[in-house]
């Protein structure tokens, strides 16, 4: 397999790109899961640090590193430090096969006019944000009633925001300047928006799923408390069960699709369902009626996987102090809670790729051209924002029900109901409708 | 391409520190973990192999040996917890109930 | 070139974990160290051109069965129990035995079973596999899943726990 410097540094922006977007995810996270709660619950949220307390995360970062870091007595320290890193392992590497974005054609030149619709409308952009953020920054500076904190916070992001834009001005005037063209070495050449396509792309994620039951169960042992061990238990045994009927749904799609890679499951999901021979809806696996178990069995097995509400007993509030993450502190209970929103992030892609279609645009056929990946990328973004939406809706709306329901209905309800749908999919797919 | 003898060798290697674990602990857990680690080395010389002749009967094989080692992986785990509820050690020295 | 130094490398951490397995008294290291050792016979698989299969031995083996293991450990809190020396000559014997045994197998190995590499692609994807699985294997496939019946079943009455069975004395979970 030959490859040469353009494909490696290719693959390390691609790394960047998605290691970095996932790293964000946490900080955005915190933000609307409080002010979602908040608006679902009728109340307000936090609103002190910065403007609608968007910097609260950056608060809380600051929080979780100047916080004593102790090993309770007893523990085992090899251990409980650890733990965290298997929590993180599988949420940030099963990203690495989800396909993002559709592939495009790299030109050999990148030309001034190639990129000129996109600077100009980022810089646009930027220049608009960093506009309001000045104006609302002086209009609650003369109102008065505002700590100095935010007013400091607001006039840094605006000032920042404007010359962002400014910035991509001048590097747009720049390119034009250099009378064209930036040599690309190697000719044309397809970029492909995913990390690592595997010819056994999903079963790479069951099988580092399976290493996160690791992370849970040594940080409820090493912990040397009751309740942390017995959190540790049922996290582990809640999701040693959910990962049964996790596969099996997922398999539904990959039938359809008829490999195990992640991007022949999204193409299969670009063409459209003729309905009545007018109506065309989007091939998307979730409008197919042979999907529609595995699609809501798939959905309940990765809230169970994430140890989010309805089937948070691991952590259990009320019920266990905290769950396997009592005794954990400043850092490592950061890593804790980071690793839960990038397992919501990574799981929530993974619905989108399997059921709802990837970074397929409903009604339009993208130009395999930058502007029609930027295009597939953003609706590509623009789903996953909207299940880890969901995610937070059904936190704060379903109530947490026992952990013996929870773990009968794994294992007598949504486990048949994955089997009973594998055959409906596999008779689908015999007698020729799908 | 690596040649096949190499992995011949390091399936001969982890065999060989499976087989002392069996022999020289005394601990059942250790031991099984080192009957574990005969199979895998064992599944390795299998893959090797189907690579070599380009075959699949050894990636079948091996499919099956991973299914039946997780069965005798449960059912000894539960001979094991039963041994040690009836007398509270894993020590294998100390279930010699048919030795007077 | 990068396959040997992957090889190596990762053939390194194997026989390094698979030492630790064996020679560290706490089997909770024993248990981890033995899942790292899976890991790099995961890599070695994919050396071997088995995708499938080393994706398969993480799935099964380091993820299913060292949690058994790790469960059964933590929850008998085995962690522990230290072995006294009352064997010193078995365990000589043990120890020099099996490193005879394993220096002739590698010597012969080495000296006799080199042989030339085929050419040509090898597919062994999931397709392949399970084509085969499916035609030739259909039989013993499904006299596995009896046999996976079996263990199932016959775990839980060895450890004992029916649902309509009341239990008299249960051992308390320390930690």
């Amino acid at each position: 397999m030959a490859f040469d410097t353009t494909d490696i540094v290719l693959s390390l922006l691609k790394i960047a790109i998605v290691v970095g977007a996932l790293l964000q995810v946490t900080p955005i996270m915190v933000w609307v899961e409080r002010r979602g709660s908040a608006l679902i619950q009728d109340r307000v949220g936090p609103n002190r640090i910065g403007p609608f307390g968007l910097i609260q995360s950056f608060a809380d970062a600051l929080k979780f590193v100047l916080k004593e870091d102790f090993t309770p007595g007893g523990a085992n320290k090899w251990l409980f430090t650890i733990a965290p890193l298997f929590g993180l392992l599988p949420a940030l590497t099963t990203i690495a096969v989800v396909p993002w974005g559709r592939p495009f054609l790299i030109p050999d030149a990148i030309l001034y006019g190639n990129v000129s619709t996109i600077g100009w409308a980022l810089a646009l952009l930027l220049l608009f944000l960093g506009i309001i953020v000045i104006f609302s920054t002086v209009r609650v500076s003369s109102r008065g009633g505002a700590s100095k904190l935010n007013i400091g916070v607001g006039w840094l992001l605006g000032a920042a925001l404007v010359l962002g834009g400014l910035g991509v001005i001048a590097a747009l005037a720049g390119l034009r300047g250099i009378g064209g063209a930036l040599h690309i070495p190697g000719g044309n050449r397809i970029f492909e928006p995913i990390v690592a396509d595997l010819n056994v792309g999903i079963l790479l994620v069951f099988a580092l799923a399976s290493m996160g039951v690791y992370g849970v169960t040594m940080a409820g042992w090493s912990s040397n408390n009751k309740y942390s061990l017995f959190g540790g238990i049922r996290a582990s045994a809640q999701m040693i069960s959910y990962e049964l009927s996790l596969t099996l749904a997922a398999v539904s799609a990959l039938l359809v699709a008829g490999s195990l890679r992640l991007t022949d499951v999204v193409a299969k999901q670009t063409g459209y369902f003729v309905l009545f021979d007018t109506v065309k809806l989007p091939a998307w696996n979730c409008f197919s009626p042979a999907m529609w178990i595995a699609f809501v069995v798939f959905v309940v097995a990765a809230f169970a996987e994430t140890n989010r509400l309805p089937f948070d007993f691991a952590e259990a509030e009320a019920e266990l102090v905290a769950g396997y993450h009592t005794e954990y502190s400043s850092m490592k209970f950061a890593l804790f809670f980071m690793s839960e929103y990038i397992a919501m992030a990574t799981m929530s892609a993974l619905i989108v790729t399997l059921f709802l279609g990837g970074w397929d645009i409903p009604w339009y056929n993208e130009p395999p051209t930058f502007f029609g990946f930027l295009l597939s990328a953003l609706a590509f973004v623009a789903k996953v924002t909207f299940m880890l939406f969901v995610f937070v809706w059904v936190r704060w709306t379903i109530p947490r029900l026992k952990y013996d329901i929870l773990m009968k209905a794994g294992w007598k309800v949504f486990l048949p109901l994955a089997i009973v749908n594998l055959v409906i999919v596999a008779l689908f797919i015999a007698k020729g409708w799908i | 391409m690596i040649p096949t003898h190499y992995f011949l060798i390091l399936s001969a290697i982890l065999f060989t520190i499976g087989v002392c674990g069996v022999l020289t602990r005394r601990n059942g857990i250790t031991i099984f973990m080192s009957i574990e680690l005969m199979v895998n080395a064992v599944n390795l010389t299998f893959l090797a192999y189907a690579r070599q002749f380009h075959q699949l009967h050894g990636m079948i094989f091996v499919f099956f040996v991973m299914a039946i080692a997780a069965a005798e992986a449960a059912v000894g785990l539960a001979i094991f917890i039963s041994l040690f509820h009836h007398r509270e050690t894993i020590d294998v020295d100390e279930a010699n109930l048919m030795h007077w | 070139m990068l396959e040997f130094i992957i090889f190596f490398v990762f053939a390194a951490i194997a026989v390094i974990f698979a030492l630790a397995v064996i020679l560290h008294r706490n089997p909770v290291v024993g248990a981890l160290s033995l899942v790292g050792s899976f890991f790099a016979l995961a890599v070695m698989y994919v050396l071997l051109e088995a995708p499938f299969l080393a994706v398969l031995q993480i799935i099964v083996y380091a993820g299913a069965i060292m949690v058994l293991f790790l469960f059964v450990i933590m929850l008998l809190n085995l962690q522990h129990v230290r072995e006294e020396h009352t064997r010193p000559v078995q365990q000589f014997l043990g120890y020099t035995g099996s490193a005879l045994f394993g220096i002739a197998i590698v010597y012969y190995l080495a000296k006799y079973a080199a042989m030339q590499l085929p050419n040509g692609p090898f597919n062994a994807d999931a397709r392949a596999v399970g084509v085969e699985l499916f035609q030739a294997y259909i039989f013993p496939f499904e006299m596995v899943s009896i046999l996976l019946l079996a263990a199932i079943v016959g775990a839980l009455l060895l450890s004992g726990r029916l649902p309509a069975k009341t239990r008299a004395a249960e051992t308390e979970v320390a930690p």
